[in-house]
């Protein structure tokens, strides 16, 4: 709650003011019951019209004031909130992008999404609430009580006798309501995923029939987010009838006690209708004390969640690193030294002792089978993920010891599945290089084959992809993102089987294309074809280098390789 | 005043247009929109009729109760307070207290009850929101974002949620306390009262004002947040090419833009309604003070006693709070209606239609394309498959050939029917596909798709996907037939270790290998693969190799792949390129006709072992 309410602090003046407004307001409120004392004892009863008048008059002006704090206020509090929600959502989200991809696995991303807007929501209105009416309830009921005791202590001690049970209760209550609205957004989340999970498999949905059994899949995480949402609220519905009640028979305590008063005479009629007055101003207080509380619980519950996000620290990238040693040299220059790794929570060692090394603007193939390793390779290069053992060098500079945002800007990564934004053509291959003028667009599209495709859409490069975009077939998506990473013009360009959705004459026509590359190439690939053109071969077999060196060599060397070739036709048995 | 129009620098959303524009419409559409969305609304919660009827009872009780208590201490103010009657005093307390313990338990169980209608309503919204996409075609999911979508099952919802929790007890009780509190005001002094309602027309006015602005406000807020949603889900799905290209700090930039457009609407839709409880305050002030005032001086010339004056005051609060409860729940039921037209707008969505001869049709496996024409898009001028012909026999296998964007896997798509043909007809059997029920048709087919997609479930789980009622048995023996019971049996805990949601456990391979297995035990009358080994490795590809062509036999299949090697086994060979079908026939004849499949060969070094 701290962690995350210290997100106010900027904003202290504002809120500040409002809260100055918001007593203003608050005075003006409890003046008017003295007032009507005064009318009454001073004017009606003194036969004196011209005090009715007065007060009277007061009471207007003071209407006026309490009406021009509360407008302004309206602007200070929801200024304070507002910032303070954007300030914070920013905050989160700047956290997420700097968590490593091992962090992410904690969070899933429906989770992340449900932190960053209802649970941002939460804490806000309790926020503006607070700086608007919230405080203004419990100050509503001190003040009244203060007041009754200026009129009469006696009798205002009815009414603070309940204080110390309800005060118990209400703590207990909120403890309460803190488990069960973090339970809640925890359904939310679940209800984000299993929605996000039907959105991005609507196809397989269909193409299965599943839509029943998706509905039904979803009811589950819908009703079991109704049935926790309902225990929530109703727990925190005993609130408000147990306060009402209390406060009730205290007014009544009042009565009692002040007729006896009365009756013995000590206390004027005026004192105990001021009492009563106050006592029902607390009543009204009340249930909106009650919904202050259980918004209270429910911004706790969110805000422990986003202290969560924002109080990870070990699992961050850290983007430059403290020891500044020059910049790499040799260009695109790699070694994997005895590398090993293991995923984060992983039991089994994905790779183990791997080594090898890629000079300058060679081009090293990098092949096996289905869940060798191949792909966790490839992310190991631009820190991912860091080596469990053994080092890499990137350009004779452990990739450890480089700068997170310098190591990853000389690598141009083609990922397997090619993932395209909402936004334009022209907008995505521009990831690569947000200020590439567009001759170096287009010969980035060129290169990657794509040029032609893009042209005959009715809107070229303008033409929207992403989530929101058109339909591109696999091939064009796989040759979209190859353009991105030539546009980086990186000095490692890694291509993890981006190929494999090319027909035989694009591909063969691309490759020729990137043969022109300055940079160092290291490209997963299936086909024998591919890894013949590199330089140099790496096969892995379940995490382990088997077999290292040209395709000749291989041949003569490695029975895995020739087995791969053979089941390619590549060479006769 | 220039704070007013620019305060801290937030520059204003709406124009004077745009608020005498919703002044108009409210004649228009605007209002019927408004009435239709709570109307049906209404409708979901109408459903617990006979609960709501209790709730209503106990709101009229308790309101009832909450009347009766001021009141009764007036009196006894007058009547007892007054002159020290201790005796009388004690038996109008002794009423008080069960007065009060009836209200409290009134209280409580209208809101249990009202909680578990509000809820059950959601959850129903929810869920028939889901199950509508599910009807929904897959072109309406294509230009949306997901993120946008999902905020409108979280955080619009969420705003209906939160009103119907509590603004139906509250309209209606505060309607209650404001016709009883009349009735017993104007029983003690009707000038007073009449006195106390000038406000009414004032706070008339006011809310008029401010429910203009806010109107279009939440609903920009509630656009904007959906907006905002959609952002976040792409980049943190997307993080591994947004970290690739060091994007943090563009995508940071982008969410501030994105986040700042929430703040400014946040801003002014929370000023204006801030602005409610105001001049509500303000007017309750004020009928305080012409309350104590006039009355004061009436009191003086002993037209009314004080006893009314001090019941009055209370009662002219009793008077206003309800109106003010009114005035703030119009406002948040605004809120929620901007909600609940984001909702019911999903629900608006033309769902796939079923032609209504549409009916069960057993597949024999016969495929044929007539002079199909299709395009994604209506407004799109190019076509993305142009006079498409050809005839499948059953049990045939098909392979499509051509440039990728040729129209191969759109190809595909059509027969699933996840699309409509522009122009011509596709055909089961001779059969028009229109007239066969989606769900007929579908589920004689099975589809492995380019994208291999895993659900966060176990292995087993993402197996039985292809068919629910499939035994363990069958599932590791579909696995074992796909090569992939090997590496499944290599992880944690085997075929029930449960998959992330970017399944980082296992590879694309591996993913690949899941989806055939999916297949194989679905036993469809049509099979469709997409890419299905683009991602497998050429020896297992080998492996499984057997395990798909027994998978074809006996079934009409289409094949995609790349490497041409994998469709050595078709019957049909169909080349496509730039949306025509440009050659089909037998493999060996496409060969011999020097076409451009045997191009396509030749310029391949992949030789068919004949």
């Amino acid at each position: 709650m701290k962690e995350v309410f210290s997100y106010v602090k900027p904003y202290k003046w504002t809120a500040f003011i409002a809260l100055c407004l918001m007593l203003l307001e608050l005075f003006v409120e409890l003046a008017q019951p003295l007032i009507m004392a005064k009318i009454i004892d001073d004017g009606v009863r003194a036969q004196n019209e011209g005090m009715i008048l007065q007060w009277g008059a007061v009471l207007l002006a003071l209407s006026f004031v309490a009406f021009l704090a509360g407008i302004v206020n309206s602007y200070f509090s929801s200024h304070t909130a507002q910032s303070f929600s954007y300030d914070l959502r920013n905050a989160l989200f700047e956290k997420i992008q700097s968590f490593t991809l091992a962090t992410y696995q904690k969070f899933s991303t429906a989770s992340l999404i449900t932190r960053l807007t209802n649970d941002v929501t939460q804490v806000q209105t309790v926020l503006f609430m607070s700086l608007r009416i919230m405080l203004r309830a419990p100050l509503a009921v001190v003040g009244s009580i203060v007041m009754a005791f200026v009129v009469n202590a006696k009798l205002a001690l009815c009414l603070v006798i309940g204080a110390p049970i309800i005060f118990v209760f209400l703590i207990f209550m909120v403890a309460k309501g803190v488990s069960y609205f973090g339970l809640v957004q925890k359904r939310i989340d679940r209800l984000n995923r299993v929605l996000q999970e039907n959105l991005q498999a609507i196809r397989l949905v269909k193409a299965y029939l599943r839509g029943a059994y998706e509905a039904s899949r979803f009811d589950e995480v819908a009703s079991r987010l109704k049935i926790d949402t309902v225990k929530a609220l109703r727990t925190m519905e005993y609130i408000m009838p147990v306060l009402l009640f209390v406060m009730n028979m205290s007014l009544l305590a009042v009565l009692w006690f002040g007729t006896k008063q009365i009756a013995a005479g000590t206390t004027p009629l005026g004192d105990i209708v001021a009492i009563v007055n106050y006592a029902m101003r607390m009543t009204g207080s009340f249930s909106m004390f009650a919904f202050i509380i259980i918004f209270y619980a429910r911004a706790k519950a969110s805000a422990e969640r986003m202290a969560e996000v924002l109080s990870i620290e070990n699992e961050i990238e850290l983007p430059s690193s403290s020891e500044k040693t020059p910049k790499g040299m040799s260009f695109g220059e790699l070694a994997f030294d005895h590398v090993s790794f293991t995923y984060p929570g992983g039991d089994s060692p994905v790779l183990s002792d791997v080594s090898f090394q890629v000079k300058s603007g060679e081009k090293l193939a990098i092949m096996g089978a289905t869940g060798a390793g191949k792909s966790t390779l490839l992310q190991l290069i631009p820190r991912f993920y860091d080596v469990t053992e053994g080092k890499i060098v990137v350009e004779r500079k452990d990739a450890q010891k480089w700068d997170l945002q310098e190591l990853r800007e000389i690598i141009g990564y083609v990922p397997q599945q090619s993932l395209l934004f909402t936004g334009s053509i022209a907008d995505n291959v521009r990831w690569g290089d947000a200020e590439a003028e567009m001759d170096a667009v287009l010969q980035a599209t060129m290169q990657a084959q794509i040029h032609a495709s893009v042209e005959d859409f009715p809107n070229g490069y303008e033409t929207r992809v992403g989530q929101k975009g058109v339909n591109l077939s696999g091939g064009q998506k796989q040759r979209l993102s190859i353009a991105r990473a030539l546009l980086r013009k990186g000095h490692i360009l890694m291509l993890d089987d981006s190929t494999s959705a090319l027909d035989v004459k694009t591909e063969q026509a691309l490759w020729e294309a990137l043969s022109e590359e300055q940079a160092t190439m290291l490209v997963v690939t299936q086909k024998i074809r591919t890894a013949k053109g590199a330089d140099r071969i790496l096969l892995i077999d379940a995490g382990k280098v088997v077999a290292y060196g040209t395709h000749e060599e291989l041949l003569r060397t490695s029975a895995l390789y020739k087995k791969i070739a053979i089941s390619q036709q590549e060479v006769e048995e | 005043m220039g704070f007013f129009q620019k305060p801290f620098g937030y520059e204003p959303i709406l124009t004077q247009d745009d608020v005498k524009q919703a002044v108009k419409k409210k004649k228009g559409p605007r209002a019927t929109d408004w009435k239709s969305t709570l109307l049906r609304l209404w409708k979901i919660v109408d459903e617990q009729r006979a609960l709501l009827i209790i709730v209503l009872l106990l709101v009229m009780v308790s309101s009832i109760l909450a009347l009766l208590g001021p009141y009764l201490i007036g009196k006894m103010i007058d009547t007892y307070v007054m002159h020290g009657e201790l005796a009388g005093l004690g038996k109008g307390i002794r009423l008080l207290i069960g007065i009060y313990a009836l209200l409290a338990v009134s209280l409580f169980l209208q809101n249990y009850w009202m909680i578990g209608i509000a809820q059950q309503t959601i959850y129903r919204l929810r869920t028939s929101v889901l199950a509508h996409f599910q009807r929904l075609p897959i072109a309406f999911f294509d230009r949306r974002q997901h993120g946008e979508l999902m905020s409108r099952m979280t955080n619009d919802i969420e705003a209906v949620s939160s009103t119907l929790n509590s603004s139906f007890i509250q309209v209606f009780s505060s309607v209650l306390t404001l016709t009883g509190t009349v009735i017993i005001m104007l029983s003690l002094s009707p000038l007073l009262t009449i006195l106390t309602m000038t406000i009414i027309p004032i706070m008339f006015w006011a809310m008029r004002w401010i429910t203009r602005r806010t109107a279009p406000l939440f609903k920009e807020q509630q656009v904007a947040l959906g907006a905002l949603n959609g952002m976040i889900e792409e980049t943190i799905s997307g993080q591994r090419i947004v970290k690739a290209f060091s994007q943090e700090e563009r995508m940071k930039e982008e969410f501030r833009e994105k986040s700042l457009r929430l703040k400014r609407t946040g801003f002014w839709a929370q000023t204006y309604s801030g602005y409610i409880p105001k001049v509500m305050n303000f007017l309750n002030n004020m009928s305080f003070t012409i309350v104590a005032g006039i009355g004061g001086v009436l009191a003086f010339y002993g037209h009314v006693s004080i006893g009314v004056i001090v019941i009055f005051t209370e009662y002219a609060r009793q008077f206003t709070r309800p109106l003010n409860d009114l005035a703030n729940q119009f406002n948040t039921v605004l809120s929620a209606i901007a909600g609940a037209e984001r909702v019911f707008a999903l629900l608006d969505e033309q769902p796939e239609e079923e032609a209504a001869f549409a009916q069960k049709h057993k597949l024999l496996g016969q495929v044929c394309f007539q002079h199909v024409y299709f395009k994604y898009e209506q407004e799109a001028e190019a076509y993305t498959l142009k006079d498409v012909n050809f005839n499948v026999e059953p049990g045939q296998t098909v392979a499509l050939v051509g440039a990728t964007g040729a129209g191969k896997t759109t190809i595909l798509q059509l027969i699933a029917r996840f699309y409509e043909v522009a122009k011509g007809e596709v055909l089961f059997d001779g059969v028009n596909v229109q007239q066969i029920a989606r769900q007929a048709l579908r589920s004689q087919m099975a589809f492995v798709l380019q994208d291999p997609f895993l659900f966060e479930a176990s292995v087993r789980e993402n197996i039985r996907y292809g068919r629910l009622d499939a035994s363990d048995e069958e599932i590791e023996e579909a696995a074992k037939r796909a090569n992939a019971h090997d590496f499944i049996m290599k992880l944690k805990n085997g075929y029930d270790t449960v998959l992330a949601a970017d399944g980082r456990e296992i590879s694309q391979g591996q993913k690949q290998l899941l989806s055939i297995a999916r297949a194989l035990i679905a036993d469809p009358k049509i099979l469709l693969l997409d890419e299905a080994t683009s991602s497998i490795d050429t020896v297992t590809e080998l492996a499984i190799q057997e395990a798909l062509d027994t998978l074809m036999q006996g079934r009409t299949s289409f094949v995609i792949a790349h490497r041409l090697n994998t469709v050595h086994n078709a019957d049909i060979v169909l080349v496509m390129h730039k949306g025509e079908l440009v050659e089909a026939g037998p493999q060996q004849k496409l060969i011999e006709s020097g076409g451009i499949y045997a191009q396509m060969l030749q310029s391949s070094s992949y030789h068919l072992d004949e």
